[in-house]
C-alpha cells in the first residue's frame, strides 16, 4: 500500500468515535446530542470530548436552544467539515482501489 | 519537521498495526455507509400513524358495510373505488397531520430528506394502485372484478411499503411482504375457487380486515415495542 495516501488521511476525523459522528452528520442536516449519543452508544463525556475536538477543527457547528423549556444541543456539519469528510472518503476509496488485487 | 509533524506521528506507530489488515479501509467505508444510512432513516414514530390508519380502515369498513346493508346489495366497482378512495384520503390526511405534528414537536422540518425519500419510494406503487382503481371504476364491474382490484391494491400497497422500508425501520419491509402475499392469496383463491368467493360477498370485509386490521395490529405492536424517542 502507498503510505502517502495513508498519511494524507485527516487525523482528527481518522478516529473511530469522531468518524462515526461525522458519518452520522453527513447524512442528516442536523442531529441532537441525545440522538448522536444513543445511536453511537457513547457516554455523555466521550461524545462531548469528540464534539469539542471536531468543533475546534471547524468541522461541526453546535447550536444550543430550548425545546419544551429543556435545553437542546444540536450538531451539524460545517462546509469545511463536509469538505474534509468528502476528502477523507475519497482517500479511503483510493486506498481500497490500491489494495484490490489486480 | 515536514508539515509540522513529529517523527512519531510520521511513522504511524499506532496505526501501523491497523495497516496490517489490508481490508481496514474497506471496513471503514462500510461502517461509514451503515452509519450514514442509519442517520438518514425516517425517524418519525410510526405507532400513532399505524393506529390511526388502522382505526380509519376499520371504521371505513364498518360504515361501508352499513351503507351496503341499507342499500340492500353490495357496491358496484365505481362506488367501491370512490368509497375506499375517500377512506384512503382521510387516512392520508390524518397521517400528514400526525407527521407534521411530530416534526413541529421535534423542531425539525416536515419535508426532511428522509421524508422526501420515503414519499418518493411510496409514490410509484401508489400511482399503480390509483390507476388500477380508475380502470376498475370505469368498467364498473361486479364483485369478481372488485376482488381482483382488492388483490391489486394489496400488491401495490405492499410494494410501496416495501420500497419505503429501505428508509424505515426493518419491520416495514416485512409488513409490505404481508400485503403482497395476501394479494397473491386472494388472487390464487379467486382463480381456483371463484364461486365460493363470489358467494361470500367479501370485498368490503377484506378491505376492512387487510387494510384496517393489519395496520391496527402493527400499530399495537409498535406501540409496545417502538422506542418512545426514536433515533436513527
Amino acid at each position: 500500500m502507498n503510505p502517502e495516501l495513508f498519511l494524507q488521511l485527516d487525523r482528527v476525523i481518522h478516529e473511530k468515535g469522531r468518524l462515526a459522528i461525522m458519518s452520522m452528520l453527513a447524512a442528516s442536516p442536523e442531529l441532537s446530542f441525545t440522538e448522536l449519543r444513543d445511536a453511537l452508544a457513547m457516554t455523555d463525556g466521550n461524545l462531548t470530548t469528540h464534539i469539542r475536538a471536531l468543533q475546534e477543527e471547524g468541522f461541526i457547528s453546535v447550536a444550543k436552544s430550548y425545546q419544551n423549556k429543556r435545553p437542546l444541543t444540536t450538531c451539524s456539519l460545517t462546509p469545511a467539515g463536509r469538505k474534509a469528510f468528502a476528502e477523507y472518503i475519497t482517500l479511503l476509496e483510493q486506498i481500497v482501489r490500491q489494495n484490490k488485487p489486480r | 519537521m515536514p508539515g509540522g509533524k513529529s517523527q512519531l506521528e510520521q511513522s504511524d506507530f499506532v496505526l501501523q498495526s491497523r495497516n496490517m489488515n489490508p481490508h481496514w479501509a474497506e471496513e471503514n467505508l462500510q461502517t461509514i455507509r451503515t452509519l450514514m444510512e442509519r442517520s438518514a432513516l425516517y425517524r418519525r414514530a410510526l405507532a400513532p400513524i399505524m393506529l390511526f390508519v388502522g382505526t380509519v380502515g376499520i371504521a371505513g369498513g364498518v360504515l361501508g358495510w352499513l351503507i351496503q346493508a341499507q342499500r340492500g346489495g353490495p357496491f358496484l366497482a365505481r362506488l367501491f373505488v370512490f368509497y375506499w378512495a375517500l377512506v384512503a384520503t382521510i387516512a392520508l390526511a390524518g397521517t400528514f397531520i400526525l407527521v407534521r405534528r411530530q416534526a413541529l414537536r421535534d423542531s425539525e422540518p416536515f419535508w426532511s430528506p428522509p421524508t422526501r425519500r420515503v414519499t418518493q419510494a411510496l409514490l410509484p406503487a401508489f400511482v399503480v394502485g390509483a390507476v388500477c382503481g380508475a380502470i376498475a371504476a370505469d368498467s364498473n364491474g361486479g364483485e369478481e372484478g372488485i376482488l381482483y382490484l382488492v388483490s391489486f391494491w394489496c400488491w401495490a400497497f405492499g410494494c410501496a411499503i416495501h420500497a419505503a422500508g429501505f428508509f424505515m425501520p426493518r419491520g416495514m419491509k416485512v409488513f409490505g411482504w404481508v400485503f403482497v402475499l395476501i394479494g397473491c392469496g386472494i388472487c390464487v383463491f379467486m382463480t381456483n375457487d371463484a364461486d365460493s368467493f363470489r358467494a361470500t360477498n367479501l370485498p368490503n370485509f377484506l378491505m376492512t380486515v387487510i387494510f384496517g386490521g393489519l395496520h391496527l395490529a402493527y400499530g399495537i405492536y409498535l406501540y409496545f415495542t417502538e422506542p418512545k424517542n426514536p433515533v436513527a
